[in-house]
């Protein structure tokens, strides 16, 4: 090892110390008692096994997770295709309004949604002005409302996300696809579309593995109708003391996220889109 | 989410009453006090020792105010520094702070039930009632590890406006979707809600515990699509107060506030679900037998009508209706006037249970 490196690997050492302490020693704590609480064995992951009210909170998770990725990436990919056509000063515009939600806190946004969504929102009175519905429709307090909530979440990082990927995109592919006569839908089809998978899959992925871990929104604009993985840990550790089957729950989300970021790792197009720019 | 208590929420409406000018700063701060978001300690004997109190409660922007107003004073009466923690007592987090050895809370202000389970896990030391009066509260408030600091129930809260003329009397009421149709909203947390199920089904107090819970959600069933689940008090007022619901089962502090904004909105006493809220004493907690000294200045009737005035949090000390004008009576759970058909929701029952009624209800309610 040459010296410069020998001092770089140096330079990571308080990062790295601080990693350990105050995170993978947590985890490793959170490991254990998976394993020991109440008493020690593999009790808690048989209970997380056999527990059918476990098995309808993951379903629950699955189920709220696979809409809510599928419409924000499609929705994101929309916008960030725009972004990377505009010119610069609208483009710094536009960033700038994907960029408001950030700095919403969660629970704002949820009550934002309650306002529009709920019976007498302004959805709802709208169309009922409009004369297009007789009687509110139920837009809130079940998945429906979760998914839109979460949904408009995501919607930033997955912009961001498909923004810097579709900037990485070879203009001048593009240019060669026009001047050899393709129209504008199959440019679209057949050039920008492939270019941008690796895009889509790591938004679908960061999607997902954020939406794993959804709390304040499926509890405001779900109201007890659904049950996430999230909120069912965080009630077995504040108030059922049930830490048991809560650690092996973290355990298990934990190794399903890392599974598949290997997983996806492990596909060419997508490493070198997770390695970056280099060219 | 985390689970909202009846505590935390009284300090939402106090201080949301203090920014709009409904309540005076002194009386905030009194009204804190009594539910031990400040903690007033008697000057006098043997106070030396012990450098400073520490109070743990559901709210964390009084602390500056009761620093100004009762901490410092206190401070260069005693020599006590009195300190407040607003991170919010839950069991897991007492739990987590005693097992880990390093406690630094004297005093946390929890449920009957908490205090019960913290008890029962070795968490909480017994309370000390050689020095805590427990002459100071009433019946049954006293218990080997907490002691009743204040009382608050569930009640029926309605719409008028949408029940039509005649008001809905109870839990059977609030479940005849007939004869009073639009959706209702009941609370997450079960403590409360099952027992509302089977009043409305004909049990009678006395024989409610243990708790038939198959019965009551086979009862509850056909409805569950047609009611709302709160977690915090100010969802349960915002649901009723937006016409979203118009009926629920919600705390009485909650229903009295919906009142005075809209008299159309109001509560019956009828058929009440009366808890009671407990001081605890975390195990090996840092000013050891002192904090009892707090616990017993707590309980006395004046610092907890004050509080009666300024949350609806009842006194548990049964001196304190003397000094009670008819207002007063009219938002206190335990005035003779308001005990109709009401139900003492048992402790002892959730302290074994809790844990295990409260999953089945998640996941029934989220089926």
């Amino acid at each position: 090892m040459s010296n410069f490196r020998k001092w770089a690997l140096a330079l990571t050492l308080p990062a790295g110390a601080l990693m350990l302490a105050f995170y993978v020693y947590p985890i490793l704590q959170v490991l254990a008692l998976s394993f020991t609480e109440p008493e020690p064995g593999l009790g808690n992951y048989a209970e997380m096994a056999t527990n059918p009210a476990i098995r309808r909170v993951l379903w629950t998770t699955i189920e709220v997770t696979v809409p809510t990725t599928l419409l924000t990436v499609a929705g994101a990919y929309a916008v960030a295709l725009a972004l990377v056509q505009m010119p610069p000063r609208r483009r710094g515009l536009a960033l700038f309004l994907v960029l408001v939600p950030f700095w919403i806190s969660v629970l704002v946004r949820a009550f934002a949604w309650i306002t529009i969504l709920r019976r007498r929102g302004v959805v709802n009175s709208g169309l009922e002005s409009l004369g297009l519905i007789e009687e509110p429709l139920s837009l809130i307090y079940n998945q429906l409302g979760v998914v839109v909530g979460m949904v408009h979440y995501m919607m930033p990082f997955a912009i961001l996300l498909l923004y810097a990927n579709l900037s990485d995109i070879d203009r001048s592919v593009i240019r060669a696809a026009r001047s050899l006569g393709a129209r504008r839908m199959a440019v679209f089809w057949r050039v920008w579309l492939p270019l941008s998978v690796p895009g889509l899959m790591i938004a679908a992925l960061f999607v997902t593995i954020f939406s794993f871990g959804f709390l304040v929104t499926p509890a405001l604009l779900g109201a007890g109708r659904v049950l996430m993985i999230a909120e069912y840990i965080s009630v077995q550790i504040t108030s059922t003391l049930n830490w048991g089957v809560a650690t092996a729950l973290s355990v298990t989300l934990l190794t399903a996220v890392g599974l598949l970021i290997f997983a996806a790792t492990r596909h060419p197009a997508l490493r070198s889109a997770l390695e970056g720019g280099r060219k | 989410m985390k689970r909202q208590t009846f505590q935390q929420d009284a300090f939402e409406i106090a201080r949301h009453k203090l920014r709009s000018g409904a309540l005076s700063r002194r009386d905030f701060i009194a009204a804190l006090s009594a539910v031990g978001l400040t903690a007033v300690l008697r000057p006098g004997a043997a106070h030396a020792q012990v450098g400073e109190i520490v109070v743990c409660n559901w709210g964390g922007a009084a602390i500056d105010a009761f620093r100004d107003a009762y901490g410092i004073p206190f401070t260069e009466e005693t020599g006590i520094e009195v300190v407040v923690d607003g991170a919010g007592p839950s069991t897991g987090a007492v739990r987590a702070m005693v097992e880990a050895g390093n406690v630094i809370w004297d005093a946390t202000d929890g449920g009957m039930t908490d205090a019960a389970v913290l008890g029962a896990g070795g968490y909480v030391e017994p309370i000390d009632y050689g020095i805590v009066d427990a002459s100071l509260v009433g019946e049954g408030m006293a218990a080997e590890y907490g002691i009743a600091n204040y009382i608050f129930s569930n009640v029926l809260a309605y719409d008028a406006a949408r029940t039509g003329g005649e008001p809905p009397a109870g839990w059977k009421d609030f479940f005849d979707f007939d004869k009073f149709p639009g959706k209702r909203t009941m609370c997450k947390w079960v403590q409360g809600q099952l027992e509302a199920v089977l009043m409305a089904d004909g049990v009678r107090p006395e024989d409610m515990y243990p708790l038939d819970v198959d019965r009551a959600f086979a009862l509850l069933e056909p409805y569950v699509e047609d009611i709302i689940f709160w977690e915090s008090g100010a969802q349960s007022q915002q649901l009723l107060r937006e016409g979203e619901v118009v009926m629920g089962n919600i705390w009485h502090t909650r229903a009295n506030l919906l009142r005075m904004e809209n008299p159309d909105l109001t509560w019956t006493w009828q058929n009440q679900l009366i808890f009671a809220s407990a001081w605890s004493v975390p195990k090996g907690n840092p000013a050891g037998a002192e904090v009892y000294n707090f616990i017993n200045s707590s309980l006395q009737p004046e610092g907890q009508v004050t509080l009666l005035r300024a949350m609806g949090n009842g006194p548990t000390n049964p001196a304190a209706i003397g000094l009670m004008t008819e207002e007063d009576k009219a938002v206190y759970a335990l005035a003779p006037e308001n005990l109709k058909d009401v139900l003492h929701v048992s402790a002892a029952y959730y302290a074994e249970h809790d844990a295990e009624v409260q999953n089945r209800f998640l996941d029934f309610i989220s089926r």
